[in-house]
């Protein structure tokens, strides 16, 4: 179903598959709070482009995945908009995912494409790490200036 | 003497892990050998839990075929529970599974498939700077299109689930989700936005038009006929193919097997393709165009060369297991994936098998004439949607007649035996299970990708893919665009196992 709210965080991953449960995780740890009105938070799986649906609408979207390459585990990532939009898979793939939707969004949204951040580690992670992945994906749907970090 | 030349490259934009081994002598593959190179453990996942937990867990197996795993599991259940679904509820399956086929086709043939004749290999194709406007990657107009119109069908899921994703509608007995008056209003007209893209931009002609095409003479007349029909997907796909040489390459073993899908409800316009088998995708084997009557006992998956303990010898799904072994036979043994055989055969399946199970005249005609190659393999995917999209408006349209209901409650399944037969967009998929005191005590699953991109088998017979290499020329070894085409034209689909996002160039991969 589509989402009316504003503000959206999309956790992605597969939660059966632990070099990827990153993002499933912190759904579920996002699902376990009282979120503010404005926000929803989408168990995004292994959507991928179907995700364009939960973009559309939105002002501010904050992705959650498994990252790879960008810093060691136990450390947070954070791009911002324009960093984000730069992850540039060659083509489409049924292994494209996250980073296919990403780099698909300006042409498909146009100039309706929303403020967009991504948020994530590398795996394996920790409690304490997702429970710090939900708190900065929140921070930042609630508009926080995005202060990338990355290796 | 000839130079032999090994190439090994992973096979991207396939769903999961999939590396590919190709011995090329004389600009020829010689020889090939298909690995998957990730174990995913579904099966065990699923032994000891719940009976219906089947439901939850497999769907999450793929992005890209969620509905056809969920129906694969209802159907097991269906079967374990001994419960018939009414014809409401069946409606509403197939169309969720028919809408996941219609995305799926798109998407596969303008976004993975054509996107090859984009790249540089083409540079002196004499259509290449039109097949760059349409289907360069992530801007092409085809492209960008494709999206749009793929996304907004799949609202019909999402309507029709009453939830998405992640939907979990299906239950043995049926569906738990009922779709309002309103629902089904917004459904048509969903499906009409598609079938007009479908017939204005794919196909450059009405549904009726396509479907008059009864041979590969017609489908010539029907190419020349009009300029819309040049210009159109499949005119320009056509053209394109013929002349890059793919109706020459990617043949393979020449079986074909459909498990038969998409069971008619006892009340529908929808009449039956082949009499007697109330299905609208018929069940069958065929070797070359001779059909036999299917029989899921045939069934039999080998892992001689697959890194799974052997239990002795092949083993229908409902007796064999999934017992990860990777020592001692190395040099035999190089997939995660097993071999499933049918009658101790390989076999191809997804929509050209589809298409030669069912007597569709033209591809019959195609196969008889050209044998099974790249072409015909793709056409069937490309033009799939014009079959689908008819009944698809025949079954909402009597989802909204019929007052028959959607679920049989099959009451608590303590004991039984359930096989799941379905297509997925791929091909064949199938779920078997046992339960026992209300746990699943096996599981099996065997996807399309797992016929397709089988190792060898127990005889030393190689798989679907590897057999349709061999023979195919290579060109430019550091770009075999060739070899390229003959996988893709099966579409596979490893399964989703890892979808992290890589920073931008820190993996070096040889692009196909």
């Amino acid at each position: 179903m589509s989402c009316q709210h504003e503000r959206r965080i999309i956790c992605a991953g597969n939660r059966y598959v632990p070099q990827d449960d990153i993002g499933p995780r912190v759904f579920d740890c996002l699902s376990r709070r009282d979120l503010p009105a404005d926000v929803c938070v989408i168990d995004g799986g292994l959507m991928g482009l179907d995700l364009l649906r939960f973009v559309e609408g939105a002002r501010r979207v904050v992705f959650v995945d498994a990252l790879q390459g960008f810093a060691p585990p136990d450390l947070t990532v954070v791009l911002g908009h324009r960093a984000a939009l730069e992850e540039r898979p060659a083509a489409y793939g049924h292994d494209g995912g996250l980073a296919c939707l990403l780099r698909m969004l300006p042409a498909v949204c146009g100039e309706a494409l929303p403020e967009i951040a991504l948020v994530g580690s590398e795996p394996p992670a920790g409690e304490d790490l997702i429970e710090k992945l939900a708190d900065l994906s929140l921070r930042i749907a609630m508009g926080a200036v995005v202060q990338e970090t990355r290796s | 003497m000839t130079h032999a030349t090994t190439l090994r490259f992973p096979m991207n934009r396939v769903e999961g892990d999939l590396e590919i081994e190709a011995e090329i002598a004389g600009g020829l593959v010689a020889d090939a050998w298909c690995s998957g190179t990730m174990f995913r453990g579904f099966e065990q996942i699923l032994a000891g839990r719940g009976a219906l937990d089947g439901l939850v867990i497999t769907p999450r197996i793929c992005g890209i075929c969620g509905t056809a795993h969920l129906t694969a599991a209802s159907r097991a259940l269906d079967g374990a529970a001994g419960v018939e679904v009414p014809d409401n509820g069946l409606r509403l399956r197939n169309t969720a599974l028919m809408i996941e086929h219609l995305q799926s086709d798109m998407r596969h043939a303008f976004l993975m498939f054509m996107a090859d004749f984009a790249g540089p290999a083409y540079l002196q194709h004499p259509l290449h700077e039109e097949a760059v406007r349409r289907y360069t990657p992530f801007s092409g107009e085809t492209t960008i299109e494709t999206v749009h119109e793929t996304k907004k069908v799949l609202e019909i899921v999402a309507i029709v689930g009453g939830q998405w994703p992640h939907s979990s509608y299906m239950v043995p007995g049926g569906v738990v989700s009922v779709p309002s008056e309103s629902d089904l209003i917004q459904c048509f007209h969903l499906l009409a936005r598609y079938r007009r893209w479908y017939e204005k931009r794919v196909l450059g002609c009405e549904l009726e038009r396509w479907d008059a095409i009864r041979s590969a003479a017609d489908l010539d007349v029907w190419l020349e006929e009009k300029n819309e029909h040049r210009q159109s997907e499949v005119g320009f796909y056509l053209r394109f193919a013929r002349q890059a040489g793919l109706d020459a390459i990617g043949k393979g073993h020449g079986n074909f097997l459909s498990y038969g899908a998409l069971d008619l409800p006892r009340q529908t316009k929808v009449k039956p393709v082949i009499e007697g088998d109330m299905r609208l995708v018929p069940a069958g084997f065929a070797r070359g165009a001779a059909i036999e009557a299917f029989d899921h006992e045939k069934i039999t998956e080998h892992v001689a060369h697959s890194w799974f303990e052997d239990p002795g010898g092949a083993r229908h799904p409902l007796d064999g297991s999934t017992s990860p072994y990777a020592s001692g036979r190395e040099g035999d043994k190089y997939s995660w994936a097993k071999a499933p055989r049918y009658d101790g055969a390989p076999a191809e399946t997804g929509p050209l098998a589809e298409m030669i199970v069912a007597r569709r005249p033209l591809f019959l005609d195609l196969l008889r004439k050209a044998g099974p190659t790249v072409l015909v393999r793709e056409l069937a995917r490309l033009t799939r949607p014009a079959l689908l999209a008819p009944v698809v408006e025949t079954w909402l349209r009597e989802m909204s007649d019929d007052g028959d209901g959607f679920y049989n409650r099959p009451g608590e399944i303590v004991e039984g035996v359930g096989i799941g037969l379905t297509h997925a967009a791929r091909g064949a998929l199938g779920h078997w299970v046992k339960i026992q005191d209300r746990k699943i005590v096996h599981y099996q699953i065997i996807t399309p990708t797992a016929w397709h991109a089988s190792p060898r088998d127990d005889n030393g017979i190689r798989g679907v893919i590897e057999e349709a290499l061999v023979g195919t020329p290579v060109k430019d070894a550091s770009n075999p665009i060739e070899i390229g085409h003959v996988i893709r034209s099966f579409d596979p689909c490893l399964v989703c196992t890892v979808h992290s996002v890589s920073k931008h160039g820190s993996r070096t991969l040889i692009r196909l």
